[in-house]
């Protein structure tokens, strides 16, 4: 369970105020917001990365800790650009290093990867020579292999192609299933009435709407879109 | 850790251009090193032939007072680990001439084959391991830790304290495993060719080498920091070159211009010189004034007169000269102890004066030569002034017995060297901590 209490953040031009949401396990929350930065903001404040200006975060009702500690909650952003890992090791050790390092199951990567239809000789190559796509799947793999009882998305599948989304679908719908309680960040209205079972808004700092994600989808979501994402 | 180091033993020796650097650097060593040797030894066949005509030359002499003017000639013998120096070495390839006149000469010959052997330049083992490994360690450096958004992902998995440290440990690991064994393998290789190091020198040569890794060590972490600095940016490669170019030519050369600053406040040698040819000339100039007012003194009596005089030399002039000459070296190593402590502020300024010294041709090598050169002479000139007016021409004895005209100079540390390793040490622990605080902020913040 994800739970957000009174959670204010602010860095820039975005900012969020008082924002309070909780994500019951098995479930799937999209919170939209129209701002990528925000998202991102947002994203590492719940990583950890960053502290919250005000207010707490709770994973299976423990605070949220110290930056430097592994969260108890799969962390899965947006694939930043492949020239960011320009690194020297091939995949199959870089996957064999983190899960020795990071006490992940590399049942568990390989499991996602063959879910993903990973082609197996890519584990020989290096990580920099990977295709953005290829490289996209090692990592969606990485993230998901801690077996976290929570689940926290920034855009992952924004500019992937859409044989990969239907994949990241079908494993947010594993998850989900299996219990995990999952929060996406994002700004496709579309997409979040697609996957979520509830949808929360953003607009200028605060969470004005929430609804199920069943009511979006007898909702004018070009009204929706316009009233709180444009 | 076995994780740490499983992996970046793939990541540094699984690159193909890594393999080719590292392939280059040790061809380039072992050919430095077998080019070190072979004038190892043909400092060694000219040895036997320096020995057989000073031999040669004794045998020719007529009488003493022949004899006090060529004197002899003093061979500067390195120590056999300066083929591993050959090019970093203060001195160049010496001599000095042993006799009755005033001044001290050491001089070096540019005679037939010497003409080519252009020294300088960095060109031997510790020269090439200076600027090769330097630059390369920089560059691993800067290597180690991708990119903020490599260093999120894995943030996600572990802390980025322990990915930083055990990342720096693991590669730091591989490389002075690299450099020890590469060092290593060619010491070996040079005794497996026939050249015998003394207990001593194996010592000295493993303290070269852990200063070297100590060094090499101070690069990598210098990479390291700089590339978090300027914000994991291509800009790195500009300020690559301006670090690398500031440790390596700047630094070591204001530091030389430092010590010659520094050695202006001597006196000239050649003042030192006049000065002593004057105290003779003083003595000579009154011999001759009393054979002036004595002009139809015998034979018989001036030969007791030079007698005599020359005594008198001995007890009084003489032991003004080596005074005057003996403070001089003095000052001198006073200069030098000066740019020891100078150079060891900072590592490479410290590791061109260690590499002087373990060469055997260093300063302190200087003053040994100096000081043996000084030595040397005294017992020379009483040898001589006794045959000269004490017995007979008729055969003319040498002065030189077994190989007392070798100088056999020893390498050595110096005396600064601990304090230079632990100053060195200080350094990459600092550049090592300098570099987390900014990288954190790098990477949760931006």
């Amino acid at each position: 369970m994800i739970t957000l209490k009174n959670l204010c953040v602010e860095h820039g031009d975005f900012y969020l105020s008082d924002v309070s949401l909780q994500v019951c396990n098995g479930e799937i929350y999209f919170l939209l917001n129209r701002q990528n930065s925000g998202n991102d903001l947002l994203f590492n404040v719940l990583s950890g990365f960053r502290a919250p200006a005000a207010g707490e975060i709770f994973y299976d009702e423990c605070l949220q800790g110290s930056a430097e500690r592994p969260m108890p909650a799969a962390l899965i952003n947006k694939v930043p650009e492949a020239a960011d890992f320009e690194t020297e090791s091939r995949i199959g050790d870089w996957i064999d290093f983190l899960c020795r390092c990071g006490a992940l199951r590399r049942e568990n990567v390989l499991q996602t990867l063959m879910v993903l239809n990973f082609n197996e000789t890519n584990l020989q190559k290096k990580v920099r020579d990977l295709p953005p796509e290829i490289f996209r799947q090692v990592y969606l793999a990485l993230c998901l292999a801690g077996n976290a009882p929570n689940l926290v998305i920034n855009d992952f599948i924004k500019g992937t192609e859409k044989r990969l989304e239907m994949k990241f679908n079908k494993l947010l719908g594993q998850k989900k299933a299996a219990g995990q309680a999952i929060l996406y960040l994002g700004n496709d209205i579309i997409y979040a009435a697609e996957i979520a079972d509830r949808v929360g808004f953003i607009k200028n700092g605060h969470l004005l709407f929430e609804a199920e994600a069943v009511d979006i989808k007898d909702m004018d979501i070009k009204d929706l879109y316009y009233k709180f994402l444009s | 850790m076995l994780a740490f180091l499983r992996f970046e033993r793939r990541r540094i020796f699984g690159e193909k251009k890594n393999l080719i650097f590292l392939a280059f650097i040790s061809l380039l060593s072992a050919y430095f090193v077998w080019s070190g040797l072979n004038e190892y030894r043909q400092f060694q066949a000219e040895k036997k032939i320096f020995i057989k005509f000073e031999k040669e030359k004794i045998s020719q002499i007529v009488n003493y007072a022949q004899y006090g003017v060529f004197g002899f000639r003093l061979l500067y013998e390195v120590s056999p680990l300066n083929q591993f120096f050959v090019n970093s070495s203060v001195l160049q390839d010496v001599e000095s001439n042993i006799d009755s006149l005033e001044a001290i000469k050491m001089e070096s010959s540019f005679k037939g084959k010497k003409l080519f052997l252009k020294r300088g330049y960095f060109k031997d083992f510790a020269g090439i391991i200076f600027i090769f490994g330097s630059l390369f360690m920089l560059y691993l450096g800067h290597l180690a830790l991708v990119s903020p958004a490599y260093l999120r992902i894995i943030s996600g998995c572990m802390s980025l304290k322990k990915y930083y440290g055990l990342t720096t440990a693991a590669r730091l690991f591989w490389l002075d495993l690299f450099f020890l064994a590469l060092g290593l393998g060619l010491f070996f290789q040079a005794q497996f060719e026939g050249v015998g190091f003394s207990g001593t020198e194996k010592m000295i040569y493993l303290f070269f080498l852990l200063f070297l890794v100590v060094l090499l060590n101070f690069f990598y972490l210098l990479g390291q920091l700089t590339s978090v600095l300027v914000g994991f940016r291509n800009i790195f490669f500009l300020w690559f070159f301006i670090v690398w170019f500031i440790c390596i030519f700047l630094l070591p050369e204001m530091n030389r211009i430092s010590v010659f600053n520094q050695s202006l406040v001597l006196e000239s040698a050649e003042k030192v010189n006049l000065e002593k040819f004057r105290t003779l000339m003083a003595l000579e100039k009154k011999f001759r004034d009393y054979l002036k007012v004595n002009p139809a003194t015998p034979m018989g009596q001036i030969r007791q007169m030079q007698k005599k005089f020359a005594v008198q030399f001995i007890n009084s002039s003489y032991l003004v000269n080596s005074g005057l000459e003996t403070k001089y070296l003095r000052d001198v190593e006073g200069v030098i102890s000066g740019h020891e402590r100078q150079s060891v502020l900072f590592p490479t300024t410290f590791y061109q004066f260690l590499t002087g010294e373990a060469s055997g041709k260093g300063y302190y090598g200087y003053l040994d030569f100096m000081d043996y050169i000084m030595k040397l002479r005294n017992r020379f000139m009483q040898f001589y002034l006794k045959k000269r007016y004490e017995s007979n021409d008729a055969t003319v004895e040498s002065f030189v017995h077994h190989d007392e005209n070798i100088f056999r100079a020893r390498s050595r540390l110096p005396k600064t060297f601990w304090l230079g390793l632990l100053a060195t040490g200080f350094y990459s622990v600092a550049f090592f901590a300098m570099a987390y605080w900014p990288l954190r902020r790098l990477v949760y913040l931006s």
